[in-house]
């Protein structure tokens, strides 16, 4: 009989009665193959892996994080709220020391759904690792926590969610934004004025393969790690780097993957995106899930894999190398000022338009962050989709100082008796004290 | 018209004849654990003694002799061939030590990616021959999609075999592990269980019974046909503990979410019931050192029994998990859950004198008052019992589940009734229903309720289909059946295909069935999208005849 290295749970969760629409890449079908790979190999029959079933994550869960605009019900829809419970569960059995780690193997993926939600954008609404990690803080106080998003898109989102947090490192590994959705994702982004260096991006060029991530992952991401010391690491498995994968030009394999994570050994790790639903994703899950087991993943190969030809040229390697000095820089020497927000009276600020993909809408929005000498600073977020009402966010971080908080309480009050806002939510982390107005 | 129902225990062999109007006859007889032919010969010899021979129409048979040889290790070698692909290192499931694994695979839409090498099998049945191996099982993975492997290994091996279990015949489900110790263990108890077989039917011949039908229990519940269990004497083992589960059916009325305890000397097992529904092992039995595909129903044993001794630890009264010779009331020594019983005046049985004066001595030497010890050894029974099924409860409720609709529906087990069987039933039933306050129930005849759900309970088998409609293919693993669909197959074919299967399949076992206990356990359709246009449905849908009694009366 096998058994695990570590001890893991899954939580695998493949919605089988939803789907975006119905030739989506995000529908029914998606897991189905993962589910008899797994089955057939007997994964969960390995000592120490077990299954586990997702919780729901609430409305309180998802507001603790974004801000949601008419309300949290109405962005997430039930599907959202157990795939981020997925996550939640994940963190539940890793915390509660259940098991050593857990995999979140769930769909819809999180990591393009920003700080501020209005609706759906590269097939995510609401973000399930930032949903998971402010649950986490929430219930087992402050943690430094590190996540490692190893989906080909450039992970915005999350990237956005944790623009100005200081103890959140965000590092992404994705195919150069110059050829890819999001379009974003470039080293020079680094983070808000208070968290400069603690947004880490490394865009790839098209066709890496599994050394090229390996020396990414050696000459840039470990050490980086390693001086970041984080409580927990988080990988967002994202899988459409894979050779396969429809919607993306990369080379990585599921022998990769599973290398990536022996490698990077994280706590948890999320499923993202990855629509290469026959030929990846049977194979890179299972690979994922052996390598964070600790057990022999070393035969697992999907059909058509040839190293040979998906091995990436010289240059390829050669520009890699460099790259990985420079992003090494962007943390360890990180710039004095972030690249987005001009100064204005105190404040931070930026202005912003962002496209909803998926439901085909602009949001207008200015992000302001208090810059503050004692805390990380109040932030507040005014927010207007095309030809919608305005909405307006503020909140209060957990380490706030007593003047950030109380400034926030008297803007709170400002923003209801000025009635310029059809939407204002509160989230004021330090007394807990979550709030939303306007129905 | 009689139905005999014959249960072979690991202590006793009960056996009755249920007639139109209930029990006719019953009879316990110690279990000769080396000759379990003499143990069936003596029970029904008993049992023909209080019956008249022409009215009996069928034998039901629970016996142990597979689960002992397995156990035991008591077993004919097996050639074990395994083509595996991708994936985890088949050499982690080796079951024996003439174990090949060839190279080859299919992938998990049943898709050739790598062709079997010839060479290699030929190799592996070359060496397997020199071994003096005469019994094969063939698994590649992912058969149930696609058993063209095992058949290739099933043709290559020929005449070298006097028996061969391919895979995907043993069921539909995916697991290739699980496959493979199934086909293994089939192989290895076919012989054995075979000659059994054939005693049975000359030793039924020699008492002028050989016309009756004989059927042999399984773990799910349902019986098989001797015929057929000749084929798959694997499906036998652990029938004894579903047995008892049927026996309760067939006893009392169930119709709520219930627990079911058969407390035994050495143990007590747990069985669950949803609805009136025994709940079914999610994946199948583990035996030896390896987990099966054999479906069964969800029985859970903890080591507390009437002859559970009684110790003192640190202070604290335990009871069990060891069995320390008998209780003192039958000439033991060291006190037992049963003597504890008889202290509180619960329970009769055996040498009471003896058995109450061994427990004062006992409590006395522990500086314990006898009372005090009797409660507290009583409590600590009923408390491992208590915690054990709500355990077992919870782990029910946690199971995974696919749907959103099913995880917002969350349908949950709360059982509302406890039935207990067994010797100390009775004697347990208030203490029981103090710490459950569930109402409680001892049905009657409950000594030989194992027997009595052997005799009345009906032949079951399950399988599934696989249809993708992007090849054009339809294909029943477990029995064989493959063949072209049009495209515009849909998942209402599917489910009427599958049970017309399910059904002629039971007419081959000349098992007659109006199909009212047939029933679709699963059944999902997904599209399969390529770009974005629709070009196939991949369909799975799982049927089974329900584990029931053919009638019950209370």
């Amino acid at each position: 009989m096998l058994k695990a290295e570590n001890s893991l749970g899954i939580i695998f969760f493949p919605a089988f009665d939803w789907a975006i629409s119905p030739t989506h890449p995000e529908r029914e079908e998606r897991l189905l193959y993962t589910q008899d790979q797994l089955c057939e190999e007997g994964l969960f029959d390995i000592e120490g892996i077990r299954e586990y079933k997702p919780e729901v994550a609430s409305s309180e869960d998802i507001e603790r994080v974004h801000f949601c605009f008419p309300e949290a019900e109405a962005v997430a829809t039930r599907s959202h709220c157990i795939s981020a419970g997925g996550a939640v569960k994940a963190a539940e059995l890793v915390m509660s020391g259940e098991r050593d780690r857990a995999f979140a193997l769930v769909r819809p993926p999180g990591h393009h759904a920003m700080k501020t939600v209005q609706g759906s954008r590269g097939f995510c609404a609401i973000n399930i690792e930032a949903v998971m990690c402010e649950y986490i803080r929430e219930k087992f106080g402050p943690k430094r926590i590190a996540i490692v998003d190893t989906d080909c898109h450039h992970g915005d989102g999350t990237q956005d969610v944790y623009w100005h947090d200081p103890d959140t490192l965000f590092i992404s590994l994705h195919q150069d934004g110059r050829t890819l959705y999001p379009g974003t994702g470039f080293p020079k982004e680094c983070g808000g004025p208070k968290a400069l260096g603690r947004t880490v991006n490394i865009p790839l060029p098209p066709n890496t393969s599994d050394a090229g991530f390996m020396m990414v992952m050696k000459n840039a991401v470990m050490p980086i790690l390693e001086d970041f010391k984080p409580d927990l690491i988080i990988n967002s498995a994202g899988q459409d780097n894979h050779f396969t994968d429809p919607i993306t030009n990369m080379n990585f394999s599921a022998q990769g993957y599973a290398a990536l994570n022996s490698m990077l050994k994280p706590d948890i790790a999320v499923l993202e995106g990855g629509y290469a639903i026959q030929g990846a994703l049977p194979y890179v899950n299972l690979g994922i899930s052996l390598a964070m087991a600790g057990v022999d993943y070393s035969h697992v190969r999907e059909p058509g894999f040839n190293p040979e030809t998906l091995k990436e040229s010289d240059e390829i390697m050669d520009y890699i190398a460099t790259l990985c000095e420079g992003v090494k820089d962007v943390y360890f020497n990180p710039p004095s000022e972030s690249i987005e927000g001009v100064i204005s009276g105190g404040w931070s600020v930026r202005h912003r338009n962002i496209f909803y993909d998926t439901e085909g809408f602009t949001e207008s929005q200015t992000e302001s962050l208090r810059l503050c000498d004692d805390c990380r600073g109040l932030l507040k977020v005014e927010t207007q989709r095309e030809g919608g009402p305005m909405g307006f966010g503020l909140e209060i971080p957990a380490a706030a100082c007593e003047k950030c908080r109380n400034q926030g309480y008297s803007l709170l009050e400002e923003a209801q008796v000025k009635s310029r806002y059809r939407y204002i939510q509160l989230i004021n982390r330090k007394d807990k004290d979550y709030l939303r107005y306007g129905f | 018209m009689l139905l005999l129902g014959i249960d072979v225990g690991g202590t006793h062999t009960d056996a009755v004849a249920i007639g139109p109007d209930g029990l006719e006859a019953q009879v316990k007889v110690a279990t000769e654990h080396d000759n379990l032919l003499s143990s069936i010969k003596n029970s029904l010899g008993e049992i023909l003694r209080h019956t008249d021979p022409s009215r009996i129409k069928q034998l039901n048979l629970s016996t142990t002799l597979s689960t002992n040889s397995i156990v035991e290790g008591n077993y004919e070698d097996v050639g074990v061939i395994v083509s595996a692909g991708p994936g985890l290192d088949p050499h982690s499931f080796m079951t024996c030590k003439d174990f090949h694994v060839i190279p080859g695979s299919l992938d998990h839409r049943g898709s050739e990616t790598k062709r079997l090498d010839n060479l290699a099998l030929e190799e592996a049945i070359a060496s397997c021959r020199n071994s003096g191996i005469k019994v094969y099982a063939a698994i590649t993975k992912f058969s149930p999609r696609n058993p063209s492997h095992e058949k290739s290994i099933e043709l290559a091996i020929g005449d070298n075999a006097d028996f061969i279990t391919l895979g995907h015949q043993i069921t539909g489900r995916l697991n290739f592990p699980r496959r493979i110790s199934t086909a293994f263990y089939n192989c290895a108890v076919w012989r054995g269980f075979n000659k059994f077989a054939d005693a049975i039917a000359d030793t039924l011949d020699e008492m002028g019974l050989g016309q009756i039908k004989v059927n042999i229990l399984k773990a799910d519940g349902g019986t098989m046909p001797l015929d057929l269990s000749r084929k798959v004497p694997v499906q036998s083992i652990f029938s004894g503990p579903a047995a008892s589960v049927m026996g309760i059916i067939a006893l009392c009325n169930i119709t709520h979410d219930s627990i079911i305890y058969d407390i035994g000397g050495t143990t007590t097992d747990i069985a669950i019931f949803a609805g009136g529904s025994p709940l079914i092992e999610q994946e199948g039995i583990h035996i030896g050192s390896h987990p099966t595909l054999v479906r069964a129903l969800k029985v859970h044993s903890i080591g507390i029994g009437g002859d559970s001794a009684i110790s003192i630890m640190d202070g604290t009264v335990r009871v069990g998990p060891n069995r320390l010779g008998p209780s003192i009331t039958f000439g033991g020594e060291i006190p037992t859950l049963t003597d504890a019983l008889i202290w509180k005046d619960s329970c009769d049985c055996g040498n009471i004198e003896q058995s109450k004066a061994g427990f004062t001595a006992f409590a006395a030497k522990n500086g314990l008052d006898a009372t005090e010890l009797a409660d507290q050894a009583i409590g600590y029974a009923v408390d491992k019992i208590h915690d054990s099924t709500r355990s077992l409860v919870d782990e029910i409720n946690r199971q995974p589940v696919y749907t959103i609709h099913e995880l917002l529906e969350n349908r949950k087990i709360i059982p509302r009734k406890i039935y207990i069987m067994g010797g100390p039933a009775q004697a347990m039933k208030m203490d029981i229903f103090r710490k459950f306050r569930l109402s409680t129930e001892v049905p009657q005849n409950y000594d030989v309720a194992n027997a009595i759900g052997a005799a009345l309970t009906r032949t079951t088998t399950e399988l599934e289909l696989f249809a993708d409609t992007e090849r054009g293919l339809m294909f029943i693993p477990s029995l064989g059946h493959r063949e072209n669909i049009p495209r515009n197959y849909r998942i209402e074919d599917a489910e009427k295909d599958a049970m017309n299967h399910l059904l002629a399949h039971l007419g081959e076992m000349h098992v007659a069935s109006d199909g009212s206990n047939a029933q679709i356990t699963s059944s999902s359709s997904f599209n399969m999208v390529n770009g974005s246009s629709t070009v196939g449905r991949n369909i799975r849908v799982k049927c089974q005849i329900k584990p029931g009694v053919d009638r019950t009366y209370s």
